[in-house]
């Protein structure tokens, strides 16, 4: 689905939108994000399509706000049957407890909203929504409501029965986690959509600075290009000579970005890129190991499992030598 | 109360009160949504203008309203009729004399409604007159009734308006609270007592009601959304 609007108010946005299956409208707060949500609901005044010019009530979506929205004087199945106004009273019931059993969750038809987890609120709401057979569904920021120890079982769980339905979904969010897990991911910022592809293009091969720093680019440092072959540059950087694989608007000469993620600093061992650096900052983030590698005045974040640490024998203070994985270095413009 | 005058008045003072009630109620419930909900240049000025009763002398007020509606009047000019010193006259000074009162609850009620819950109603297919009544008025109902008692309870009580504007003529625009002052004046201990814990009791029960919904209301409201 083709998603194209523009809106003055509250935010100035003009964007064409590609929509498939469970897609993530990545950006920080601030960008448009919900109001581009809620211009597609109808719930702001816009011009676009689909279902341009239509009320909000006339629109097939399914729209889910932050905290769910759910009717607090209603009873779980009775919010999933509002939006079943026109269908008579038994069908109503029904009807509304077949899409709670969708959720899973259909023994907490009797409960009121405040009787529910978040997590179970969430799935009433989206019981509510798809109640609507909507052509799409607009979920603002689904796991910004939820505690982030539990969030992969909570939301995991959702996100499978959401993909299975096959409905297009569009979500305004700015969790990784959750982009990463996408079909698709469109990246929003301040000067507009900045870039669409799968979760994977995005989050290794980000267009810009900007998008990298969104996706959790931790290292990014600036260099020349010295040689490139078109398959492979080498880049002078205050590392030394590195081997990145080439993009094809490099020249010899110009001035780039380098990055690479956290999680890709410690790979294979390899005979190209090897810098040597001493070893600061560790610190456990959960079953992972958090840290630095101070090269010369450049620091290296990284990021390793707990077990990995242990096999390396790191601690701070120690000094190593590493060896950055070409593939997974990527270039970017420098005047972003 | 073997004072038949004293029946009569206060059957015109619950009278008075339940009319001014019901027409707060139309006036009152769209006002407070507009200045809840809705931003819209002079919306302090107008805030300012209907919360104004809370802080005037009611004899001040009474006094521009008795210039307004009386003989002489622009009313009278324009349209012909004289309200002051009638039934419809003391309506109209009570209206505006408890309209804060009432109006600050529908405001509250609506305050702390969340305007997501009515946005996603609309995208689940309601139209406003479903959206009235399956979710506004079931959700804020207790608010909107503490503030009509009130504004009930308060107009019950009037003083200087409905002194101004009616001139308390026994039977026809004499509210309790005049009837109990003449009472003293004359002397009357008993009858002014008397009136005084009829209206005691009614006021008391009034406030206790108002209270006990303010109880349900918060009752209900937390977590609902989140």
């Amino acid at each position: 689905m083709e998603i194209a609007y523009a809106l003055e108010h509250p935010i100035k946005l003009h964007l064409k939108l590609h929509v498939q299956g469970f897609t993530v409208l990545l950006g920080e707060s601030g960008v448009g994000k919900t109001s581009l949500l809620k211009a597609v609901a109808g719930l702001i005044s816009a011009t676009g399509q689909p279902f341009g010019g239509l009320r909000p009530e006339r629109r097939p979506v399914g729209y889910l706000p932050q905290h769910f929205a759910l009717f607090p004087h209603l009873r779980a199945w009775q919010n999933v049957a509002f939006p079943l106004a026109h269908l008579p009273a038994a069908q109503r019931k029904s009807k509304a407890l077949g899409y709670l059993a969708q959720m899973g969750i259909a023994e907490l038809a009797e409960r009121f909203p405040r009787q529910l987890s978040g997590g179970q609120q969430q799935r009433v709401a989206l019981a509510r929504a798809l109640a609507r057979e909507p052509q799409i569904l607009l979920l603002d920021e689904p796991t910004s409501a939820l505690d982030v120890a539990t969030r992969e079982e909570v939301f995991g769980g959702v996100l499978g029965r959401l993909k299975s339905l096959q409905i297009p979904t569009l979500v305004a969010s700015h969790d990784q986690w959750l982009a990463q897990r996408a079909d698709w991911v469109a990246v929003l910022t301040k000067a507009g959509l900045v870039q669409q592809g799968t979760s994977e293009e995005v989050f290794t091969r980000p267009a810009t600075l900007e998008v990298a720093r969104l996706v959790g680019f931790r290292n990014l440092w600036e260099g020349t290009v010295l040689a490139s072959d078109g398959v492979w540059a080498q880049i002078q950087t205050h590392l030394g000579v590195l081997k990145a694989p080439c993009q094809n608007w490099i020249s010899v000469g110009q001035s780039v970005m380098l990055g690479i993620r956290s999680e890709e600093v410690f790979t294979l061992d390899s005979a190209e890129n090897r810098i040597h650096g001493q070893v600061q900052h560790l610190r456990s983030q959960g079953l992972r190991v958090r840290g630095q590698l101070v090269v010369g005045d450049v620091t290296l974040d990284f990021l390793l499992p707990r077990y990995k640490q242990a096999q390396l024998k790191l601690t701070e203070g120690k000094s190593l030598e590493v060896a950055l994985e070409p593939r997974y270095l990527h270039l970017m413009a420098a005047n972003n | 109360m073997t004072d038949p005058v004293f029946w009569q008045t206060l059957q015109l003072t619950l009278e008075v009160s339940l009319v001014t009630t019901l027409i707060l109620l139309l006036l009152g419930l769209p006002l407070g949504w507009v200045l809840a909900h809705k931003r819209f240049w002079g919306k302090r000025m107008l805030e300012s203008i209907v919360l104004l009763p809370l802080t005037l002398p009611p004899t001040v007020l009474g006094f521009y309203l008795l210039l307004l509606l009386g003989q002489n009047g622009p009313v009278a000019q324009t349209f012909g009729f004289t309200w002051a010193f009638r039934f419809e006259g003391l309506v109209v000074g009570s209206v505006l004399f408890s309209l804060p009162f009432a109006l600050n609850g529908y405001r509250e009620a609506f305050r702390s409604l969340e305007l997501d819950l009515i946005q996603t109603a609309r995208t689940l297919g309601a139209g406003w007159r479903r959206i009235w009544l399956e979710v506004i008025l079931p959700i804020t109902w207790p608010g909107i009734l503490s503030g009509t008692i009130l504004a009930f309870a308060h107009t019950l009580g009037e003083f200087g308006v409905v002194l101004m504007v009616g001139g308390s003529i026994p039977g026809k625009t004499q509210m309790v609270s005049i009837y109990i002052y003449d009472q003293v004046q004359a002397l009357q201990f008993g009858r002014a007592g008397e009136a005084a814990a009829v209206l005691l009791v009614i006021s008391f029960a009034l406030v206790y009601l108002v209270r006990t919904l303010e109880d349900v209301w918060r009752s209900r409201m937390p977590s609902s959304t989140r």
